[in-house]
């Protein structure tokens, strides 16, 4: 969790001796503190909608879940544990369980299966990003998930990118639920120390 | 159901966890055991790190201009979880559930941090009413006709046209709202809609200007308007028309200066709007 608030804030390059940290803004937040909240949301909407549009695909239904993220961390600012996280994969988790509440509750999931197809679910790590500060977190990702078994990296691609269950990765790749969690565990155990996330 | 045995250890379950791919079922049952062990605990925060690492390595998304305008137009009627002040027991606050669907818009009644507005509303608004043409007594009665214009007009569909598009027009109005719902010195208040509902009055006094948010106003047939002006002693000045988009949000941010203490109205007019007011207003609010 270090690591991830360091890279916060070198999100605002030039600045970053001057920038509020997002811990701070969340505690003003839960005091509703609207201008806080404005600040915030510039700062980390495109991250949430970015991530929100990765797992659901369509754009519209991408904005409508990352304005619901929005509302609940201006409901919910008030409960965030700083000693468990950093304010940013607080974010980055409700959004994520968002989405994927959101793909699951209807038929989007279906109609993204459709327009995409399973195999894209991959992320292309090699896509040109807009800013330096992004690169270097592919770069850092990539790495790390190059340390993965292909299984490994495969289960997790389907559960985080795709946004899949672990029954549902279980079909697709047609063996025990048992092996998606052992794969998945095994995984992020190893994703975490190449990232060097310390807890 | 051909799960087997070892599937219910829930250490087995911490990088499915992680990574949301249990059930809200299976996430629940989770969630109870990370309470009961310290290191399941621990070894779970880690992994939901790790995945914060994976979302942030996504190229991000820029959002539209409108979203963030209908997010701080939905705060003021966003009530926040009360803050948990050390170990001070408070009865109610851990009844609500912790991750409630999404949001439910609740009326705010009772504004949470906002004192001042809250206390000042009531008052407000009786006295933004009795200014009203010098027509207090009336009011009501007027109301009343301006509910039944909906009615003698017949709801037909969408009227003018729907506010939801993503004309320019459109998106400064949007970036006005953010502007005066993110100033430092914003307030909000909340009055009644006649006819039904509530509207939010959100202004900024150091911006000198003010905005109407309401949440499902009624589309008006072709040929009327909603217009909103500005009252003062001098009585109303025009601030601008606007239509309503029938469902979700509409919101109008008003054309000209506010002045603090100024009450602002909304009438129904013909299109094009009125120089003064013809009918009685349907929402009423005073500025402080």
């Amino acid at each position: 969790m270090l690591e991830l608030v360091t890279t916060d804030r070198g999100s605002d390059a030039g600045n970053s001796e001057t920038a509020v940290t997002f811990e701070r803004l969340l505690d003003l937040i839960s005091r509703g503190d609207r201008e806080a909240f404005s600040e915030l949301y510039d700062r980390t909407a495109p991250r949430v909608l970015g991530l929100v549009k990765r797992v659901l695909v369509d754009h519209a239904q991408s904005e409508e879940v990352a304005q619901e993220v929005f509302l609940e961390i201006w409901r919910t600012a008030s409960r965030f544990e700083s000693q468990r996280g950093s304010a940013m994969s607080w974010i980055l988790t409700m959004s994520h369980r968002r989405a994927v509440d959101r793909v699951r509750s209807s038929q989007s999931g279906h109609d993204r299966d459709e327009r995409i197809g399973l195999r894209d679910i991959e992320p292309d790590y090699d896509e040109v990003s807009e800013t330096v500060e992004i690169r270097i977190e592919h770069e850092r990702v990539k790495r790390a998930m190059a340390q993965l078994t292909a299984l490994q990296r495969e289960a997790i691609s389907l559960a985080y990118y795709g946004g899949y269950s672990h029954s549902e990765i279980a079909g697709i790749l047609s063996i025990p639920v048992g092996t998606v969690k052992t794969r998945l565990r095994d995984g992020m155990i190893r994703l975490r120390d190449e990232l060097g996330v310390t807890s | 159901m051909n799960d087997r045995h070892d599937d219910d250890d829930p250490r087995l379950s911490t990088g499915a966890y992680s990574l949301d791919a249990v059930s809200p079922d299976e996430a629940e049952a989770f969630e109870r055991a990370t309470d009961a062990s310290e290191s399941l605990r621990e070894e779970t925060d880690g992994l939901v790190e790790t995945a914060g690492l994976l979302g942030l390595a996504i190229t991000p998304v820029t959002p539209s201009e409108r979203m963030k305008a209908e997010l701080m137009a939905k705060l003021a009627t966003t009530a926040q979880l009360p803050r948990q002040e050390p170990v001070a027991a408070v009865p109610d606050a851990s009844a609500e559930p912790e991750s409630a669907a999404p949001a439910a818009p609740t009326p705010v009644e009772t504004p949470a941090p906002d004192a001042r507005t809250a206390s000042t509303a009531p008052r407000a608004e009786s006295r933004a009413r009795s200014r009203w043409f010098a027509r207090p007594a009336t009011l009501v009665a007027g109301i009343a006709a301006a509910a039944a214009l909906f009615v003698g007009g017949g709801v037909v569909g969408t009227a003018v046209s729907g506010g939801f598009g993503t004309s320019s027009v459109t998106d400064a109005s949007a970036a006005g709202l953010a502007e005066i719902t993110a100033a430092e010195d914003s307030q909000r208040s909340t009055v009644p809609v006649e006819g039904g509902g509530t509207a939010t009055l959100v202004w900024s006094n150091t911006l000198g200007r003010s905005a109407i948010v309401v949440d499902g106003l009624t589309p008006l047939p072709d040929g009327k308007v909603y217009e909103a002006w500005y009252i003062d002693a001098e009585g109303a000045a025009p601030a601008g028309t606007f239509t309503a988009s029938g469902e979700g949000t509409s919101w109008h941010v008003l054309a000209g200066a506010m002045n603090p203490g100024d009450a602002i109205g909304v009438t129904v007019e013909p299109a094009g709007g009125s120089t003064t007011p013809t009918t009685d207003p349907i929402i009423v609010g005073q500025t402080a």
